[in-house]
């Protein structure tokens, strides 16, 4: 009797073990990256910040996409913001299409940004930051583009306004667009 | 005067919307040890960044319409999601949060518990073999007595 009760306590202490090694595991196997260039884009549905109504990723599918993430806290996304509207108004017609992604907001603040800087592709919201996590957003702003496939063309991370990033942004909408 | 004048127009500006709460006005205190900053994963108290400050306004707006700590959670997790609190919430599967630990100090307490009870066992049979409790056998008193008389 004593040994069985030993025995079953040492299978309860390994199975306990194994457990928290199988989460372990799971955790690093299921941690969010960043999609590479080349990478399909992760896939979201998510709601509009002004007005009813989602918007999905698939449904831009076989057009250029450009995926903006901001917050209104976010001091660099305001001197971004008339840079990206500018080009928007250029590349709306070659059928490029602007997205924008709130992240971790307050959704009045983030209409308020919006009005503020006459913002007008399509905003979306994502305060709990869950798609924002699967492009492996770390501080925004960050932008990418996608080819008309879907895949990573270009991930900046920082402002499009940076003297760095300029010529990479313009290159890879041609090249997303092409 | 005027600085009498100034200070009870202050009182009553500060004074209308306190009186005017039907419950005792939460804390900003305790609201940011229950909300946690979505970009720096810390408490609000504990953090300054950006998005922790637009919070703490949106909270010091609330609190002075006279919201509720729940009303003002709510809010804030319909905005940022259940993730916004620090603790999780007492329903649903957040409810295995609370049990775990509980289930799991009583557990263990019961292994505690059931190990003394074996081990105190164990050591109850053992009856010393010495004469008057010495624990020791014949010979080695036998032994450990010559080893002393060889001081006397």
């Amino acid at each position: 009797m004593t040994s069985r009760v030993k025995t079953a306590a040492q299978v309860l202490a390994l199975a306990c073990v194994a457990g928290l090694l199988a989460l372990l595991v799971w955790s690093v196997v299921h941690q969010e990256h960043a999609p590479g260039v080349g990478a399909t884009a992760p896939a979201f549905t998510l709601h509009r910040l002004e007005g009813p109504g989602k918007v999905s990723l698939a449904s831009y599918r076989g057009k250029p996409v450009v995926l903006n993430f901001w917050a209104s806290w976010c001091e660099p996304c305001k001197s971004e913001a008339a840079v990206l509207q500018r080009d928007w108004t250029t590349y709306r017609n070659r059928g490029v299409v602007f997205l924008g992604v709130d992240y971790h907001d307050l959704d009045s603040d983030a209409r308020r940004f919006v009005s503020a800087h006459a913002l007008t592709f399509p905003m979306l919201e994502d305060g709990s930051g869950t798609v924002t996590g699967r492009y492996g957003i770390s501080q925004v702003p960050e932008t990418y583009v996608l080819n008309r496939q879907g895949r990573v063309v270009a991930h900046l991370r920082g402002p499009i306004t940076d003297p760095g990033f300029a010529g990479q942004f313009q290159t890879a909408i041609a090249k997303a667009a092409a | 005067m005027l600085r009498l004048a100034a200070a009870m127009a202050a009182a009553l500006v500060f004074a209308a919307p306190a009186a005017a709460c039907a419950h005792p006005r939460t804390s900003m205190n305790y609201l940011q040890g229950q909300v946690m900053c979505p970009t720096c994963h810390t408490t609000l108290a504990m953090s300054d960044s950006p998005a922790a400050q637009r919070i703490r306004v949106f909270v010091a707006k609330r609190i002075a319409a006279c919201w509720t700590a729940e009303q003002i959670e709510s809010a804030l997790v319909a905005n940022y999601g259940q993730g916004i609190l620090a603790a999780p919430s007492h329903k649903g599967f957040d409810l295995l949060a609370w049990w775990l630990p509980i289930v799991g100090v009583l557990a263990g307490a019961i292994v505690l518990a059931f190990g003394v009870w074996r081990w105190s066992r164990r050591k109850e049979p053992e009856e010393p073999d010495g004469p008057a409790g010495s624990g020791l056998d014949e010979e080695t008193e036998r032994r450990l007595d010559d080893l002393l008389a060889r001081f006397d």
